[in-house]
């Protein structure tokens, strides 16, 4: 799975960093989110599903890795 | 004008009688939320001057992310469009409501001035400060099996917490307590608004006092941020200054307290999900503060003007027309949750907008959410089995501009003082503001707050 994070739609409601705090990181200054890494560990995913159906700005897209 | 009248007529449809300022919208809000889902997501209301209500999830959804059509701005000078800012009616004030009564850029400059003091890593960093406030609130009233939660509480921890970011000596919070609550709760009417608005001044008074005095000799903090802002390429004036601090109080205090309260009381009302919260706090504290968010909603919504002519789901739009956005029913809409009417503490998916949508979204959310933990833990490991007095409680008469509560009384078991009293506490973390200079804005102090008592 991978994971990105629109930078124009997110506007620091820091939940997927909440729900998922190893795959999203915030920035310091104004908590506008940022995946850690593009590829979702596979014990993550879940969580990310989650973050995904948690954004209130629907800024989270994740896509299925293609082997 | 009688054709475009009649197009008019035609174009602002469906129609619904909506006045969220009345006891009757706080009493049948479930029912009223119901049916304007079903029938009018969106509709036209006569009152207050006319305006749109978009009370659909997805609806409001899109229209508070289109920020190319809706303005937030408040034109109290008449100098361009004479907009209305974001209440419904507009309230007779002669300064906007800080950046929430702006549009980009100088919101977009206010916010980035301001975001270093806010941001999730700011807030994390004042925790502590706000453990010793609510550990020493309860110690006020820990021995004696009696508290209310409101007063003795909700409105205490969020108002010090709030003015030790600005900069404004904790000791000052009952100037600026009283009047942020009442201003909200005292219907225009009421004999003790004359009092009211006699504390609303007081407060002012102190807020240009801290103003210049920070200007003359600087200290850490929001209102030093302010003081050096330049906004657009200037600087702006005082009274410009006085909304964006005001909107800082008004935001940090009432909310939080409201939030905290209606909780409380849920919690009192089910006391298996409260043994359960607590017990589960490590993974339930987290879902339940959204979960008691979007049920209560402590800010039920905001007000926009249409910049320019538009048609946006599903609606058209023209220049100039009121339009209010109700975060609080778009919480309840069935097409995005689950039994939107029942408290889910663990709910998964929950999207609520409490915080706002767009770049309005609520500056002070990362602090809002710290604020409330802090105090729900403190009651759950010291009061664990407390009861609210139904017969005591006082919710706001309405819920136009905040869903609060004036009192919240409550028995307990009692239990031991731990640490010092608030007097002595608060003095504490003034002291700990001044050497530690913890209202740095994130960006030039990192560290937590280290408490010594």
């Amino acid at each position: 799975m991978k994971v990105t994070v629109d930078p124009e739609r997110c506007q620091g409601h820091t939940l997927c960093a909440m729900i998922a705090p190893k795959v999203f990181e915030l920035d310091e200054v104004d908590g506008h989110s940022s995946p850690v890494s593009e590829d979702v560990p596979a014990d993550q995913e879940d969580k990310v599903r989650q973050a995904v159906q948690s954004c209130p700005e629907q800024a989270i897209s994740i896509t299925r890795a293609t082997a | 004008m009688s054709t475009d009248g009649a197009r008019d007529d035609d174009r602002k449809q469906p129609r619904y009688q909506f006045d969220r300022h009345t006891p009757q919208y706080r009493h049948e809000f479930q029912a009223i939320t119901q049916e304007m889902h079903a029938q009018c997501p969106i509709a036209w209301s006569d009152t207050h001057g006319g305006h749109w209500v978009a009370a659909g999830n997805r609806e409001v959804f899109e229209l508070a992310r289109s920020a190319e059509y809706l303005s937030n701005d408040h034109d109290v000078k008449n100098e361009r469009r004479g907009y209305k800012g974001i209440t419904i009616p507009a309230p007779d004030v002669d300064f906007q409501g800080g950046f929430l009564e702006m549009d980009p850029p100088e919101q977009r400059h206010y916010r980035q001035t301001l975001n270093p003091y806010l941001s999730p890593a700011a807030v994390a960093r004042w925790t502590p400060v706000a453990a010793e406030l609510v550990r020493a609130c309860l110690n006020e009233k820990v021995e004696t099996g009696q508290i209310d939660f409101v007063d003795d509480l909700a409105n205490i921890v969020p108002a010090v917490l709030t003015l030790a970011m600005m900069g404004i000596p904790l000791k000052s919070w009952s100037i600026y307590c009283e009047p942020v609550h009442a201003g909200v709760y005292t219907p225009p009417d009421s004999p003790d608004m004359p009092r009211v608005r006699e504390t609303q001044m007081a407060m002012y008074r102190d807020m240009f006092a801290q103003l210049a005095e920070i200007r003359a000799s600087p200290r850490p903090g929001l209102i030093d941020a302010l003081a050096r802002a330049e906004i657009n390429g200037k600087k702006p004036d005082d009274m410009e200054l006085l909304g964006v601090m005001a909107l800082l109080i008004g935001g940090g205090f009432d909310t939080t307290t409201a939030l905290t309260a209606h909780a409380l009381e849920w919690l009192s009302e089910h006391p298996a999900e409260r043994d359960r919260l607590s017990r589960d706090r490590d993974t339930l504290l987290d879902p339940a503060t959204e979960e008691f968010l979007r049920y209560y909603t402590p800010a039920p919504g905001d007000g926009r003007t249409i910049a320019q002519d538009c048609e946006l789901a599903g609606t058209r739009f023209k220049e100039g027309e009121r339009l209010w956005l109700s975060w609080a029913m778009a919480n309840r809409d069935p097409a995005v949750f689950d039994n939107p009417n029942e408290i889910d503490l663990a709910r998964t998916g929950n999207r609520h907008y409490s915080f706002g949508l767009g770049i309005h979204r609520c500056i002070g959310s990362n602090m809002a959410r710290m604020v409330f933990k802090q105090m729900m833990t403190g009651v759950l490991d010291r009061m664990p089995g407390y009861r609210c007095d139904p017969a005591g409680a006082v919710h706001y008469e309405t819920i136009g501009v905040i869903q609060g509560m004036q009192h919240l009384p409550a028995t307990f078991t009692p239990g031991p003082r731990i640490g010092p009293g608030l007097d002595e506490t608060i003095d504490a973390m003034q002291r700990a503001c001044d050497e530690q200079r913890l209202a740095e804005p994130v960006t030039v102090r990192k560290g937590k707050a280290k408490i010594e008592l």
